[in-house]
């Protein structure tokens, strides 16, 4: 058989199963002439499929945006609340998936931990590069904090939390809140998050073709943020966070990431550089996993560990 | 995956969720995956809760769509799929069968049959069978017949990805086949049907008991596919060439002459320039194909011939460099890894 790249670990015998499915939706390697299918394929389902079962309440919300008003749900338990909140930016590779795509699992804490949840469309690249992305993001962390009271919220108490792409945008959120002397986040949930523009790790290049998320999708949502920039001096760390050089300071952060993708080592790595600067952060790199097999692959045991440690994270970080 | 299945038709409806519902079933079996997990495959490709009970003695056991097991109920609900003492069933509530219910209460109860006993290898399934001329061409006629395949009739076995995007539909026996390349979606038709799929590799023309070669031919013809116009590669198109390199499809290593070739890969017109010296039967032919000047193609010429030892235009050396490109073609081809994008109809 063909040689394995060198770093490339195999994917779980469930995982493996679970992609016979899944590439048909969600193809490993994502060119650029694939952003309007990726659209499509990632769009969340309608509201009610959402929802369905659920017992939570969604109020759609306009929030003032970088220059533009985005549109924006708040979702909370349908009675009660904890007073603690999560601002969610969802995950799509800069590119696509809207405020619930992918968001399942976030849902979920809303029911089991009573938390309130703002999920924002923030604009999507190529057609709005960075900083576009990212400063909407932040804005709706400002609205969420000037609106807390109001929404049930105490203000110490919300954490910025994504995945992929959204986790990279939390990670960059994180940063910003700190430089700039922002609502201060009792946390940042950081689901195997797009860190780094270089691609210069041996993970990045070790699954061409294969699970999700591959280096030339990874290559293209890099490239339809920062244009031009991506690689070079010019870019900055609230949109790759890998390049921050001060993590001193940040809020307590939850990175998961799989074995078997390639954000391994920049989530790894960022860890490493978190301790380092004396931050409070748990780490969990999952065998056997592609990239966002929670997501896609929710009921495998793999996942559902995954799934399963976040939460008590998410318990601990949250308690009043 | 259930929502993904569903999304999968939406986003195609000519995209058999079947065979991907059999291809993860197969994963799930050569990875020795256990009773837990093949139920929770099952419940999460259904959408719906999947019992089982072993006898009729035997505690019910039901998973969830999200992996978990769920409280047992005191009996099983009867109907499902009932094989040898397995009693298997997906919960629906009024709301009438799924779409997949059937392979997947198949594919799980042959997994489960495995599973249990150790001792019992998967019987291949009838068309992989067809494929294999190390079976007994007996028990090759046999199974052939019982797929409506009779002798005395020229068929062709087909190969695409699972993801392919078919425009005609073969009308034959298919299956997902599992290859030395990865799983591929395979059928077998008549010599002379029409069936269109991109990327799509069709096999050459034979009676049933050689099956296994147009089969081979077949393979070998899809991984050229993403060099041919359409991407539908036709092993009869090689003629000779088709069987010469279906006999080995996957070499061990590279002799040096596709060495050379993959060497010469890595300029961005090494490929291109190779392919239009063998197709061509002058220089100057082969440079009008690729938009070159005359002496461009020269120079190009003389790097390749460095990389090869000998010069790629003359007699025999023509045929080495030809045959070296179809190699690394077939090796290098990434036309079961890349999904190729689907064409939708823009939303109204």
């Amino acid at each position: 058989m063909h040689s394995s790249p060198p770093g490339r670990t195999v994917f779980h015998p469930e995982l493996r199963a679970a992609l016979a499915v899944i590439g048909g939706v969600f193809p490993p390697t994502v060119t650029p002439d694939l952003i309007p299918f990726m659209r499509r394929s990632y769009a969340s389902p309608p509201r009610e499929e959402l929802l369905a079962g659920r017992n939570v309440r969604v109020d759609d919300v306009e929030v003032a945006g970088w220059g533009a008003a985005l549109e924006a749900s708040v979702v909370r338990p349908a009675a009660g609340g904890s007073g603690a909140g999560i601002l969610l930016l969802h995950s799509g590779g800069m590119m696509f998936g809207d405020r619930f795509s992918g968001t399942d699992h976030a849902l979920s804490w809303v029911e089991e931990f009573g938390v309130a949840l703002v999920t924002v469309d923030y604009r999507l690249a190529p057609e709005h590069p960075d900083p576009v992305p990212f400063e909407d993001c932040y804005a709706t962390l400002e609205w969420f904090a000037s609106n807390a009271r109001r929404l049930g919220v105490d203000p110490d108490r919300i954490l910025v939390a994504g995945a992929s792409a959204g986790g990279g945008l939390a990670a960059g959120v994180a940063l910003a809140a700190r430089d700039r002397g922002g609502p201060r986040l009792c946390g940042q949930l950081l689901d195997y998050p797009m860190l780094d523009d270089r691609g210069r790790t041996p993970s990045t290049s070790a699954f061409d073709g294969v699970g999700v998320w591959d280096r030339v999708s990874n290559e293209t949502g890099w490239r339809a943020l920062l244009g031009d920039r991506v690689g070079g001096a010019d870019v900055s760390p609230y949109a790759a966070p890998a390049r921050a050089e001060d993590l001193r300071d940040l809020p307590p952060a939850f990175i998961d990431v799989g074995a078997a993708e390639i954000f391994r080592d920049e989530a790894v790595d960022y860890a490493r550089r978190l301790w380092e600067a004396g931050v409070d952060a748990e780490l969990h790199v999952w065998p056997g996993a592609f990239h966002a097999c929670d997501i896609f692959a929710a009921h495998t045991t793999i996942a559902r560990a995954m799934i399963h440690a976040r939460e008590d994270w998410l318990r601990r970080t949250l308690a009043d | 995956m259930q929502e993904l299945l569903g999304r999968l038709r939406a986003l195609d409806p000519t995209a058999s969720q079947g065979l991907r519902v059999i291809a993860c079933f197969d994963e799930l079996m050569a990875g020795r995956v256990g009773t837990d997990g093949l139920l929770s495959a099952a419940a999460a490709l259904a959408g719906r809760p999947v019992g089982l009970r072993r006898g009729p003695e035997a505690a019910v056991v039901r998973v969830g769509p999200d992996g978990r097991r769920l409280a047992p109920a005191d009996n099983s609900p009867g109907g499902g799929l009932v094989s040898d003492d397995l009693q298997l069933w997906i919960e629906r509530t009024g709301e009438g069968e799924g779409v997949n219910d059937a392979i997947i209460l198949e594919r799980l109860a042959l997994a489960l049959q495995v599973r249990f006993d150790q001792s019992r290898a998967p019987a291949p399934r009838d068309l992989a069978l067809l494929f294999d001329d190390t079976i007994d061409v007996a028990v090759r006629r046999d199974a052939a017949t019982r797929r409506g395949l009779p002798s005395g009739v020229r068929v062709r076995a087909i190969a695409a990805p699972l993801f392919a995007v078919w425009r005609t539909h073969p009308s034959g026996p298919e299956d997902v086949v599992a290859t030395d390349f990865g799983p591929v979606h395979a059928a077998v038709v008549p010599a002379a049907a029409d069936v269109a799929a991109s990327p799509l590799g069709i096999g050459v023309a034979v009676e049933r008991d050689d099956l296994a070669l147009s089969f081979r031919t077949a393979v070998v013809a899809l991984r050229l596919a993403d060099s041919a116009a359409d991407r539908i590669s036709r092993a009869d198109d090689l003629g000779v060439l088709a069987e010469t390199l279906a006999d080995q499809p996957l070499r061990p290593r590279m002799d040096a002459d596709e060495e050379a070739v993959a060497r010469l890969a890595a300029h961005p017109w090494g490929i291109a320039t190779l392919d239009a010296l063998v197709r061509s039967t002058s220089v100057r032919d082969a440079a009008r194909i690729v938009g070159i000047h005359h002496s461009t193609m020269t120079s190009r010429i003389e790097t390749i011939t460095a990389e090869l030892g000998f010069s790629p235009v003359d007699g025999w050396a023509r045929t080495r460099t030809g045959v070296a490109l179809l190699r690394w073609r077939v090796r290098t081809s990434r036309v079961l890894e890349l999904p190729a994008p689907v064409q939708v109809p823009a939303p109204a």
